[in-house]
């Protein structure tokens, strides 16, 4: 428990950190002709980091060996998984944007350098085992991800979308705040196991209240129903490449941050938070099927998605066990695949001009005037919808699975009849892509890297994607497993 | 049964409809007590910030004021961690006097970006 072995055990955030800070001082002497070298350069930092906690991963690291710095740090399989999901689809987010930026002029050479810290702040967030680092990387997180929101800034809906995002997420971490507070007030500690211990004799109402706003805090950043809102308006406004990268890796850290809260701190109190987060599961899943119905902007409607999404994924959390906590990663690994793959698609939408389009109406008849990004589109909405021979039902599957055996049928009950709803708007967007009248207006050519991304993505969201279910079982399952040995 | 087992849940329906009502109607309240419906004096009078409280929000003010006011704030902070870590060097030892050199050398970065993309620069 040295300090080399605690430095050893955050060498990723290391490298991440001495990176964005040498990249940084590059975009400012370099100018933002310098920006195609500085998003080569972070996908590069991305890959490494990738390979440095792969291999904690793929042995299942757990139990005392992986702790830092006296217990605000844990490096185990748990953390590496999330963290693994965050840096591919941080590194996604990176590839997509230079042809985006592009129509709008030079890309900005600030923006990989925000993505770095952004993800530096994630994964300090998945490994948080203290109220203290959680919140350090939380906000070092959303700081990144404000000026992401607003980083058009011309336009007015971009401007929008950070000033709001801004606004509520200061908002949610006050809460959060308030939630640690008393938290710690109550408990006499900010470490997990100290909080654990302290809370299996018993419970003040005190403590009830701060685990309450230390969920509805998270359930914010996880856009959860009824902290949701700001989701639309914050989705449909940002930059659609940082929107993608909003709709995957921070929904990645924020449920694995959670989900360790949830089961290593609170997990002696389980009967508290269980209720809070099977309604938050319930409601995401009705509210978000709902409210996608109506919208007419495509991006509008994917926010709802990833609200209905967390419904799904909750689930997984809401039956506090390994099996539970296994299927969520499961999911939420599919999850981040088909999201980056459908913003993708959405990327690629442009008109003659090479003008971004976000309207539903514009896809009408697509495959026939861009038939292979039509199939692809149809199979990433089909695979949503959970539509079986597709990857999608799987991660649906295991999840209703685990709530079945933790005796919970009533949720995986109500949980399968509201994706029903779910499956509605997804499957109108195949119905007005393949049989309403050509609108004509998607004309654009399209950048290959967003080609090869939809191309793995729609490859692995196809029936082959079930190749990878014993391996993806595995890692989950090894997981989990470390999380609960924690706890 | 015994219903004091659902006091979670009806703790966090209480504070999630409280604070989802609070952000709808906290703001049209706000909206119809200043100014708009009933106007007076004293609510359009100025107060500290310096600019009239209640103007076009497109007027101009100068952007300035702000990049000095967030670099003090941060240079403020610094001196906030610098004092209790002066008065427990002996108990914190090298890796303590390490982590701090290696935070004041992130913020000279912070600093040095600042300069270069020229926040300093009044004129």
């Amino acid at each position: 428990m040295d300090f080399s072995h605690s430095l050893s055990l955050i060498l990723p955030e290391i490298v991440l950190s001495v990176a964005g800070l040498v990249l940084l001082l590059v975009a400012a002497w370099g100018g933002d002709k310098t920006s195609r070298a500085i998003t080569i350069a972070s996908c590069v930092v991305l890959a490494a980091c990738f390979a440095i906690v792969a291999p904690s991963v793929c042995a299942a690291a757990m139990g005392p060996d992986t702790v830092a710095f006296g217990g605000q740090f844990t490096a185990d399989a748990f953390a590496g998984i999330a963290k693994l999901m965050i840096f591919a689809a941080a590194g996604a987010a990176l590839v997509i944007a230079p042809a985006f930026f592009g129509r709008y002029g030079i890309m900005r050479a600030e923006y990989p350098v925000l993505i770095l810290f952004s993800t530096l702040g994630m994964a300090i967030m998945v490994s948080a085992t203290d109220l203290m680092t959680l919140y350090i990387g939380l906000e070092l997180q959303s700081l990144a991800a404000y000026v992401l929101a607003s980083f058009l800034r011309t336009d007015d809906r971009s401007a929008e979308a950070g000033l709001k995002y801004f606004v509520l997420g200061a908002l949610a971490s006050g809460i959060l705040l308030f939630g640690m507070s008393l938290v710690y007030g109550f408990t006499g500690t900010t470490d997990f196991g100290g909080i654990r211990a302290a809370l299996s004799g018993g419970m003040a109402t005190g403590a009830l209240f701060g685990i309450v706003f230390v969920l509805a805090g998270l359930a914010f950043k996880i856009s959860a129903v009824p902290f949701h809102m700001w989701t639309p308006d914050v989705y449909e406004g940002a930059p659609t490449p940082v929107t993608a990268f909003f709709a995957s890796a921070p929904k990645v850290a924020a449920i694995a941050l959670t989900a360790r809260v949830a089961l290593d701190a609170f997990g002696a109190q389980a009967g508290a938070w269980q209720q809070v987060v099977i309604f938050a599961a319930l409601a995401s899943i009705v509210v978000g099927a709902l409210g996608a119905i109506g919208q007419a902007n495509v991006k509008r409607l994917l926010a709802y998605s990833s609200i209905n999404n967390v419904g799904f994924i909750l689930i997984g959390l809401a039956t506090g066990t390994a099996e539970g906590v296994s299927a969520m990663l499961v999911y939420l690994a599919i999850y981040v695949a088909m999201t980056v793959g459908s913003f993708v698609a959405v990327l690629m939408l442009r008109n003659a001009e090479g003008e971004a389009l976000e309207a539903i109406s514009d896809m009408a008849g697509l495959s026939r005037t861009k038939p292979l990004l039509a199939l692809c589109l149809a199979m990433l909405m089909f695979s949503l919808a959970g539509i079986p021979p597709l990857f999608g039902f799987w991660g649906k599957f295991v999840v209703f699975q685990a709530a079945v055996q933790a005796d919970m049928v009533a949720l995986a009950a109500i949980g399968i009849a509201a994706s029903v709803i779910g499956a509605f708007y997804y499957i109108k967007i195949v119905k007005i892509m393949y049989f309403d009248e050509p609108a004509n207006v998607v004309q654009g050519r399209s950048d290959w890297a967003h080609w090869a991304l939809l191309a793995i993505s729609t490859a692995a969201m196809s029936p082959l994607g079930y190749l990878l279910t014993p391996w993806l079982g595995e890692l989950a399952d090894g997981a989990a497993a470390a999380l609960f040995l924690a706890a | 049964m015994d219903l004091i087992q659902y006091l979670p849940i009806l703790i966090f329906l209480g504070i999630a409809l409280g604070l989802s009502g609070l952000f709808v109607f906290l703001p049209m309240g706000v909206a119809r007590l200043t100014g708009a419906h009933n106007p007076h004096a004293d609510k359009l009078s100025e107060y500290e910030c310096g600019f009239p409280a209640f103007e076009d929000p497109r007027s101009q003010f100068d952007v300035r004021f702000y990049l000095i006011a967030i670099l003090f704030i941060v240079f403020d902070l610094e001196a906030a961690f610098l004092f209790p870590w002066a008065v427990s060097l002996d108990l914190t030892g090298w890796p303590g006097w390490i982590t701090m050199m290696v935070f004041l050398f992130e913020l000279t970065v912070g600093l040095a970006y600042a300069w270069k993309k020229g926040a300093l620069e009044w004129e």
